[in-house]
């Protein structure tokens, strides 16, 4: 696949010019677009639009409440991030998760979420912690932007409501409470490099042993990440017991909508995100 | 031109150099045994061996594959005319535009380009030669192929059933190959028996994962002479296969191998895409280098061959065997390779590992549309030893004995002919599962890991015992085992050593150069081993059944004998001392009571060749082992030695997600003697992690024909943190016709992998498993339904 022009913009607007029309294809770290353009899934546009080189794109900073993350933020800087690491501690675990060094050194938090596969490793914290994506366009003279929640933003595997002369330029995170509680879990067949069978994100609050405000996120378990809505609310204001786990478990599982192919069964998915929430919940009563 | 002799006497080699000039005291210096890094392995580890993927030729073009879209169809129509005209395409070709093919592989049931009938969706139609492989890929899209598809059939035992699609004409029954053996008497052996225990273990498809994917260049001369560079493990065999399906002389074939990256039986047949490389290459009277993609290698190269496997076993209460009995049922594929002569091994295995009394084998490897099996490191005996050593273990279940104690005492001991005729001169059996158990506390764990069965908690530990018989002295499966040398030494005491036996990354070329230099005293720089030409290197029978340590190996202390003979006599002869009391050491001769050295070898050897007899040192030897060619019901003593090796594995399984992990790995093998330490590790340990890859996480995952998950991303080869701690004794039984005393060790260390881990899981989870691999999900399945007796 060859594209006629290739563009490496060094600005936003000068990038965000090149998107107008709509024939571009962006590439950031190019860990998804170099695959699935080699298996002819993801053809290139007649004009390939760089984004790496645009300056202001990429890094973490804390503002108004929110932890803003740079589109063209890697993996690997993520997982070094202390914002990161202090306050998403569940995104650095997945971000820990994800692929290879390689990859992680590659690979772009934007260009995980554009590429909106079902499996995708941040998009689990990314939902339980209520982010919300930034895309910008400029359709004439001036750049407008909009932003709209990361659950909403994904619509199937690799479909997003992304228009074509849109580029996604950060996530938006509001600051978790103080002392509140972040897990993540992915289930893949072996410890390294692998695409997630299942993965769960877990945030919540924790008041004198009342769960409050509790977001449940499951990945490779239905076309998008989803939330465990039903598990959520059998949680919400309550005060975690074995039987409440169980029940919860059971509701998650019941909840979900895998799918069978090559890495699982949607038998064994659901047997795992039972086995999984049960035992991320039983973690959390004792911590 | 040239030096003249005089100067040439003066000139002295690097390691001569180092030789003492005044008298000296010089030690004998054994290699054997020592930790030798492989000859190869500089320029490995550099990144400047060239395989095949490296090489480039003077003009040469690029071809490429069109295979079937279909399952199994009529081609009704061919339509290369579009892709003839795409600029930079030399040539398209399909069978009707190759004027001679023969069906080539082991069943002769397989054309290089298909001309009526695809039967599976790996199969050739049409081949293109272009400019770059870009084109040629271009090419291919060009090409229409019309279909008119035909019913298949993807299960062996479906394709058994009347009325079953026949897949071959000439083969109604869809049967491609059938064996049938027994010893003693099974109605007196299950007369005799007070536990009779039967299961039906099912084996999965597995492929090799060489990194260097296949390829090939074929290039022709402006006589009609074809030089090869190929992968093949069987360079001479394939010389004759290769004239008979293109009806060529095979004295006009040269084939020669670049560095091989990875056979393990993969490179043991030829397959459609080299003749179709030569075919282009003639079409195009330009050299043609054909490489697959990774894609290509893993749904169109053959795989280890999936297997029913359907065994009943007996005991008497006293914890004597009695007697096996097996049925297997193959799935062959859609054409016949060497997987379907596997059960060859798995009956040796059957009739074989322990003493068993009365035996019976019937096996079929019947025609199906799905990708057919070829020979992969192990050769049947991985599948074979799954059930007999899951069978060991029930049996001793069944008669209350502990599971050591029971193997030990049906284990044989040196000297025993088993029933198929094999003949255990040298046996370390008993020792290895002495050694295994002894050095793992295997017995004290398997004890308490059972008791702990039943206590609740998520992760249950497990010890499981498993062993393997195999042949470590070649295998006599053509009238002749042997493999020839060329051995000279030069005017400097260097050493050329032209062996048949190729190599293919397992360290034969520095065993071979080690063996020479315990021969002739010479330090291993002084060797050089050429291994790759067949225009230079006498014949051999390839590379497989882990014969080339011992076959080559003897066939070079041959040549180097009589080379030794020769030097040693020139130099009584000029120093005036009787033979006998001379002996070469670190390049000298010296005196062999006291090592005082005399002069330097490469001093004598110039010394024979600028005299009045002019006369240099070169020998040839060829070495035949001393087996059998098995009788028509496969009985005889097949090998000149056998090989052993017992394994303890321990396991962790997380009940609920069904994972394994393999923790630890007590490995005792019978090598005979370690030449190489350092090479025998590494053949073991890698043997080892392949086995864990086939027992735990690969699985070629084929539906309706089709290969699924044909990319590493979803086919698991075992990673660095998976790979368990490994504890490996080398139990040295210094076999009487072994190369120093050596055995075969290729195959030995993945063969009972699998049956050890299934033993594991039983112990720590009270759930046995009859299919292999136990993935996760397959591994939870069966402890939800307590045991899958499919
Ligand atoms: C070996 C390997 C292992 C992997 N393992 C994992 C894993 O464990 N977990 C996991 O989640 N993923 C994994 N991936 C997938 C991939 O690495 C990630 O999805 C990565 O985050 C993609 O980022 P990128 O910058 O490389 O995206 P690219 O490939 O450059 O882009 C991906 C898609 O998003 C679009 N895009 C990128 N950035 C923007 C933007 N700012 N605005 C609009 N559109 C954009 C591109 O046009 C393209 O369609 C793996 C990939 C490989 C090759």
């Amino acid at each position: 696949m060859t594209a006629d022009t290739y563009l490496a913009p060094k600005r936003l607007d000068e990038a965000l010019e090149a998107l107008r029309g709509g024939e571009a294809t962006i590439l950031a770290g190019g860990t998804d677009l170099m695959v699935q353009s080699q298996s002819g899934k993801t053809p290139i546009g007649p004009k390939l639009v760089n984004i790496r080189r645009i300056a202001g794109l990429a890094g973490v900073v804390r503002a108004d409440g929110e932890i803003h993350i740079g589109a063209l933020t890697t993996i690997a800087e993520l997982l070094e991030h202390e914002l990161v690491r202090t306050h998403l501690p569940s995104l650095a675990e997945a971000c820990d998760h994800f692929a290879s060094s390689q990859i992680r050194n590659a690979g772009t938090l934007g260009g995980n979420v554009c590429n909106a596969s079902p499996a995708g490793d941040t998009l689990v914290p990314l939902l339980a912690l209520g982010a919300s994506v930034e895309l910008a366009a400029k359709p004439d003279a001036a750049v407008t932007t909009r932003a709209m929640p990361l659950g909403e933003f994904i619509v199937g595997p690799g479909k997003t409501q992304r228009k074509p002369a849109e580029l996604l330029t950060a996530i938006r995170i509001p600051v978790p409470a103080a002392g509140g509680v972040q897990r993540f879990f992915k289930f893949g067949t072996r410890p390294a490099l692998d695409i997630a069978a299942i993965s769960l994100g877990l945030v919540t609050v924790k008041e004198g042993g009342v769960l409050r405000h509790v977001r449940l996120a499951l990945g490779a378990v239905a076309p998008v990440p989803m939330r465990g809505v039903r598990a959520e609310s059998m949680l919400e204001g309550r005060r975690l017991d074995p039987a409440l786990i169980e029940a919860a478990a059971a509701a998650a599982r019941d909840e979900v909508r895998p799918i069978s192919d090559v890495r699982a069964s949607d038998w064994y998915r659901r047997e795992l995100v039972r086995n999984m929430v049960k035992r991320m919940l039983t973690d959390v009563s004792q911590s | 031109m040239g030096i003249a002799p005089e100067a040439q006497v003066e000139t002295v080699a690097p390691h001569e150099a180092r030789a003492p000039s005044s008298p000296k005291q010089v030690a004998k210096d054994s290699l054997i045994g020592k930790r030798i890094a492989k000859l190869d392995a500089p320029d490995k580890a550099s990144g400047k061996t060239r395989y095949i993927h490296d090489m480039d030729l003077p003009g040469q073009l690029y071809g490429k594959i069109l295979r079937s879209s279909r399952v199994h169809a009529r081609i009704v129509r061919i339509d290369t005319s579009r892709a003839r005209r795409l600029p930079g395409v030399h040539a398209v070709i399909t069978a009707a535009d190759v004027p001679y093919q023969r069906p080539l592989g082991v069943g002769k049931d397989h054309l290089p380009l298909k001309s009526d009938r695809v039967r599976s969706p790996r199969d050739e139609i049409a081949a293109v030669a272009a400019d770059s492989p870009e084109i040629a890929a271009a090419a291919l899209k060009l090409i229409e192929v019309e279909y008119e598809d035909l019913p298949p059939v993807f299960d062996a035992a479906a394709a058994l059933e009347p009325g079953a699609p026949v897949l071959h004409e000439g083969k109604p029954d869809n049967i491609a190959m059938t064996f049938d053996y027994s010893h003693g008497d099974i109605a007196r052996g299950e007369a005799e028996s007070d536990v009779v225990i039967e299961d039906t273990f099912r084996l999965h498809y597995v492929t090799h994962c060489c990194m260097g994917v296949s390829g090939v260049i074929a290039d022709f001369d402006a006589s009609g002479s074809l030089t090869l560079y190929s992968q093949t493990q069987v360079p001479f065999l394939h010389k004759r296969e290769f004239a008979e399906v293109l009806g060529i002389d095979p004295g006009r074939i040269r084939i020669i191998q670049p560095p091989i990256g990875g056979g393990f039986g993969s490179k043991l047949d030829i397959y459609p895409f080299e003749p179709i490389a030569i075919f282009l290459a003639r079409a195009t009277k330009r050299p043609v280098k054909l490489v697959y993609t990774r894609e290509e290698e893993f749904a169109v190269s053959p795989t280890r061959q999936p297997v029913v496997l359907r065994l009943r076993s007996g005991a008497k209460k006293d914890g004597t065997l009695t007697f096996r009995e097996v049925e297997t049922l193959h799935d062959n594929g859609a054409y016949t390779s060497w997987g379907a002569t596997t059960p060859f091994v798995i009956m040796q295995t059957i009739s074989s590992l322990y003493r068993v009394p009365h035996c019976k084998y019937h096996t079929s490897a019947v025609y199906t549309n799905n990708p057919y099996a070829g020979s992969f490191r192990g050769y049947g005996n991985l599948q074979g030893t799954f059930a007999v050593e899951s069978h060991m273990d029930k049996l001793a279940e069944a008669l209350g004995m502990d599971p050591l104690e029971f193997r030990l005492q049906n284990a044989q001991e040196p000297g025993e002919v088993t029933g198929q005729g094999m003949h255990f001169k040298s046996c370390g059996f008993k020792d290895c599962l002495r050694t295994a158990a002894g050095r793992s506390d295997f017995q004290r764990k398997h004890r308490e890991y059972r008791a702990a069965q039943a206590k609740s908690g998520r992760y249950k530990r497990g010890v499981g015992i498993a062993s393997m018989l195999h042949v470590g002295g070649g295998a006599k499966i053509y009238p002749s085992d042997g493999c020839g040398t060329i051995l000279k030494i030069d005017d400097f005491a260097h050493v050329t050593v032209m062996t048949g036996a190729s190599e293919i990354g397992q360290g034969s070329e520095t065993v071979i150069a080690q063996l020479v230099c315990e021969e002739l005293g010479v330090p291993l720089d002084a060797v050089t081993v050429v291994n790759n030409d067949t225009d230079i290197t006498p014949w051999d029978v390839g590379v497989h059944a882990s014969r080339t340590t011992f076959i080559a190996g003897n066939s070079a202390i041959g040549a180097a004998r009589k080379a030794r003979e020769k030097v040693m006599a020139a130099a009584a002869k000029a120093i005036g001392y009787d033979a006998a009391a001379l002996d070469l050491r670190q390049g000298m001769i010296v005196r062999a009571a006291d090592g005082e050295s005399i002069m330097p070898l490469a001093k004598l050897l110039r010394s024979l060749h600028f005299s009045d007899k002019a006369e240099l040192v070169m020998t040839t030897h060829y070495y035949e082992p001393p087996s059998q060619h098995q009788d028509k019901g496969f009985k005889g003593d097949v090998s000149a030695a056998y090989a052993w090796a017992s394994q303890v594995i321990e396991v962790e399984v997380d009940t609920e997600t069904g994972i394994v992990r393999m923790r630890n790995v007590w490995g005792a093998h019978d090598v005979g003697r370690v030449l190489n330490r350092l090479g025998i590790e590494g053949q073991v340990e890698g043997g080892v992690v392949m086995g864990q890859g086939y027992a735990l996480t690969e699985e070629l995952i084929v539906e309706r024909g089709v290969t699924r998950n044909p990319a590493f991303r979803d086919y698991k080869l075992v990673t660095a943190p998976e790979i368990p701690e490994m504890d490996i004794t080398f139990i040295e039984t210094m076999d009487g016709e072994g190369p120093q005393g050596a055995k075969g060790v290729g195959e030995a260390p993945a063969i009972c992998i699998a049956a050890a881990t299934a033993n594991a899981i039983y112990n720590a989870t009270g759930v046995r498993i009859y299919r292999l691999p136990f993935t996760p999900e397959n591994v939870y399945r069966a402890l939800r339904e307590g045991g899958s007796k499919k």
